[in-house]
């Protein structure tokens, strides 16, 4: 053996115990405490830390980015760049390394950044990059940009003003960050549930359900990573489990909305899942965000018109803001008509329900925060159709030259009344989530000042992908009983497969709510959706609404009228 | 010969000097400075104050003009560009409002003015900095015209591109850079 080989190996033995010290340490004082706090004290501190950039004082963290940039944690924080997680972020060339318990208490080999205690005998003997860190080399790294073997790290990690105590509350939640068990998985599983409430119909529940139970039964990683892990082949740490088989539950949700969280907790109880996917209510989903927002359970795309609008980043992502988005977006469109609007009055007009609410709700908080006045509401009751004369004596007033009418198909003949009029107001707003396909009847008299909120692809626009999509499905024997729901499924499952494939055997929730964060947009097949898309707290997926007109004729199609985004 | 040797001992001095302060700028350079042409195209994007903004009347002033591109709810590259600005306006502030800082979000979906003006006062950006934000359209044929397009926004370039009113070149600067070094190439730009 030539002197350099047996110095090579005696540098790997020292190494390795080194590594094993390593672990073994943090294993240790994991268990260990910060002087003069309990541990759940101490780990909220520094969870409000990390995330927030706050001191226990109250005061936020000082630091200096780029070696000369005074920063404070009100402005980024740590989880900013390395997210909650600890997994660490990747956004175009600048790669930020995770920092989770157990990437920094092992040494860091130099192949992929891979802990040596993890990695194969074949490639554990590859030259460190950096030993394992310890309590005192962590503290270092955050006040001097010095990592354990002494080298600069990239000046784009601030260096920290932090008081001894402050410090020591950090390092005990970095020891800590993403280290223990998610509910929900197990070596060789990973459970998910759906939530179904009661008044829903069978054909809709069977157009989100049939979908969904195939996509998970099917779920499948790429053939050649199987057959290599089955061989016992070299296996990147992180890939192993990857060959968890994915279950779903079914929760239907029983009687009235306030007994839905008792029954979601028992569901949990029975069988905790690590994250809901799809589900479906035509009521509104609040009760089970409340939930998932309690458990920190991720709850990925449910179909909805009444989601929880918020901007608190919780774990429920959602297709669109529903109705909201319509209001909101009817709101901005008459806000950019300045030829129309010099302060005209507006009248709305809307069922005292939960769509009327909604839509008319997300109007005026919109159109007031542009700064305009309130408009005036109309309310009908519960199944009040508009009387014969409503119009006739809207007509009279005659000083709305700009009328929403957030009505449903079965206001139809009214409006169909509406177009007889005298004179019709310059633009009236409808919605077609509510009107359906009855929005392809409005008389042609009406075309011309009705304007339609729709939150969709154009249909000219999706077509194709429609009828490619429904081939494949009726190929696998997938029953299409509402093709609306249908393709909002196929949504989710564009969205989910990537951050699903990416997660590897890091399955912690926050780590996977970050990968869904960072999905790349979704535009190129614009099915339900022209794109969808999200980025670090953002909960809506699809985020605009056309404004569109009818053309003449008895076979109309949607022309635009509005960009997709009105800003 | 005294003379001589003074001479000779100042020139050593001074190449040693140039020597020292070229590997210096060698090591510690960790951006690309190119100069640039751009045909920037006639749009009108909305202001944080959600006021129509002509881009080409924003950047072709009388002012130096500072642009990166960014979005609200960015994890690095944006917070790292942004505390940048924050502290470049903080550092010229006996020349406040001489120059113009742009942002132009990449992310126009989610970047509503209500979304751009907080993160504008998160950073305790000064008047002179204008967070822009537009139609698809219009912001990809800008991210285009400038070369930092990319499909997917979390893709996109840590560039900084500065520009001096008399001169119709941008440098651009690619790299995650400090104050320092962004008030160089803004003295170089003045010049």
């Amino acid at each position: 053996m030539s002197m350099k080989a047996a110095g090579t190996r005696v540098l790997t033995a020292a190494l390795l115990a080194c590594a094993f010290h390593g672990t073994v340490m943090a294993e240790t004082s994991r268990q260990g405490m910060v002087a003069g706090v309990s541990r759940e004290e101490a780990l909220r501190l520094g969870e409000r830390m990390y995330r927030e950039g706050i001191l226990p004082s109250g005061e936020p963290l000082k630091a200096i980015v780029k070696g000369d940039i005074p920063m404070t944690g009100n402005q980024f924080t740590c989880a900013n760049c390395h997210q909650r997680s600890g997994f660490g972020s990747l956004e175009g060339t600048v790669r930020t390394p995770p920092i989770n318990s157990a990437q920094l208490y092992a040494p860091l080999s130099k192949f992929k950044g891979v802990p040596v205690s993890r990695r194969s005998a074949l490639v554990r003997e590859t030259e460190l990059y950096r030993p394992a860190y310890t309590d005192e080399t962590l503290a270092r790294a955050m006040r001097t940009g010095l990592d354990p073997a002494g080298r600069q790290m990239s000046t784009t990690m601030p260096i920290y003003f932090l008081s001894d105590r402050d410090m020591d509350i950090l390092v005990f939640y970095l020891k800590n960050l993403s280290t223990g068990s998610e509910a929900g998985v197990t070596d060789t599983a990973l459970r998910f549930a759906t939530v179904i409430t009661g008044e829903v119909s069978t054909a809709d529940r069977e157009a989100m359900l049939a979908p969904l139970q195939y996509y998970i039964s099917n779920w499948r990683i790429s053939r050649q990573m199987e057959q290599s892990a089955r061989a016992g082949g070299f296996v990147q740490e992180g890939e192993a489990r990857e060959l968890r088989r994915l279950s779903l539950s079914v929760w239907e949700l029983k009687g009235p909305a306030e007994t839905w969280r008792a029954q979601l907790e028992e569901y949990y109880r029975k069988e905790p899942v690590f994250a809901l996917l799809g589900g479906i209510t035509t009521g509104e989903w609040a009760p089970v965000h409340k939930f998932c927002e309690d458990h920190k359970v991720p709850a990925i795309f449910p179909i909805t018109d009444f989601p929880v609008i918020s901007g608190s980043g919780g774990p429920t992502f959602y297709l669109s803001k529903g109705l909201y988005q319509e209001g909101e977006a009817a709101a901005r469109f008459l806000h950019r008509k300045e030829d129309l609007l010099k302060e005209i009055p507006i009248l709305q007009v809307f069922r005292n329900d939960r769509a009327g609410r909604i839509l008319s709700k997300a109007f005026e908080e919109t159109w007031t925060s542009l700064g305009h006045a309130a408009p005036e509401n109309r309310v009908l009751a519960g199944g009040e159709a508009p009387a014969a004369d409503f119009w006739k004596k809207l007509d009279e007033k005659s000083k709305h030259r700009v009328v929403l009418l957030w009505l449903d198909s079965s206001s139809f003949p009214a409006l169909e009344n509406l177009a007889r009029s005298r004179s019709l107001p310059d633009v009236v707003v409808l919605s077609s989530s509510l009107l359906g396909n009855r929005l392809y009847s409005l008389p042609d008299k009406q075309r011309q000042s009705v304007y339609l909120t729709y939150p969709y692809s154009l249909p000219q626009d999706s077509r194709a992908y429609k009828a490619n999509i429904e081939t494949a499905l009726k190929k696998n024997n997938i029953p299409i009983t509402n093709p609306d729901i249908t393709f909002k499924m196929y949504s989710l499952f564009s969205m989910l497969t990537g951050p699903l494939s990416r997660m590897r055997t890091y399955v912690y929730r926050d780590y996977f709510i970050e990968l869904l964060e960072a999905t790349p947009d979704l535009s190129v097949i614009p099915v339900t959706y022209p794109r969808l898309s999200f980025g670090t707290g953002q909960r809506y997926a699809s985020k605009g609404c056309y404004i569109v007109q009818l053309t003449d004729g008895p076979r109309p199609e949607l022309v635009k009228r509005s960009e997709w985004i009105i800003q | 010969m005294h003379r001589k040797q003074t001479m000779l001992l100042l020139y050593l001095l001074l190449t040693s000097l140039c020597l020292l302060s070229e590997a210096w700028a060698g090591r510690d350079k960790t951006y690309q400075r190119t100069l640039e042409n751009y045909e920037v195209p006639d749009v009108t994007l909305i202001n944080q104050d959600g006021v129509k903004v002509s881009l080409r009347k924003l950047l072709f002033s009388d002012k130096p003009v500072l642009v990166d591109f960014v979005y609200t709810s960015c994890t690095t590259i944006c917070p790292v560009l942004s505390i940048n600005f924050a502290n470049y306006q903080k550092t010229i502030i006996e020349e406040r409002g001489a120059t113009q800082l742009v942002s132009i979000s990449i992310d126009p979906e989610f970047d509503t003015p209500k979304a751009m003006k907080a993160y504008l006062k998160r950073y305790n950006a000064e008047p002179g900095w204008d967070f822009l934000t537009g139609s698809r359209d219009d912001i990809s044929r800008v991210l285009k015209a400038f070369k930092v397009y990319t499909q997917n926004k979390m893709n996109h370039y840590p560039v900084i591109l500065l520009k001096s009113p008399s001169d119709t070149r941008w440098v651009r600067v690619y790299g995650l850079i400090g104050t320092s070094e962004l008030l160089v190439e803004y003295e170089k730009v003045r010049k």
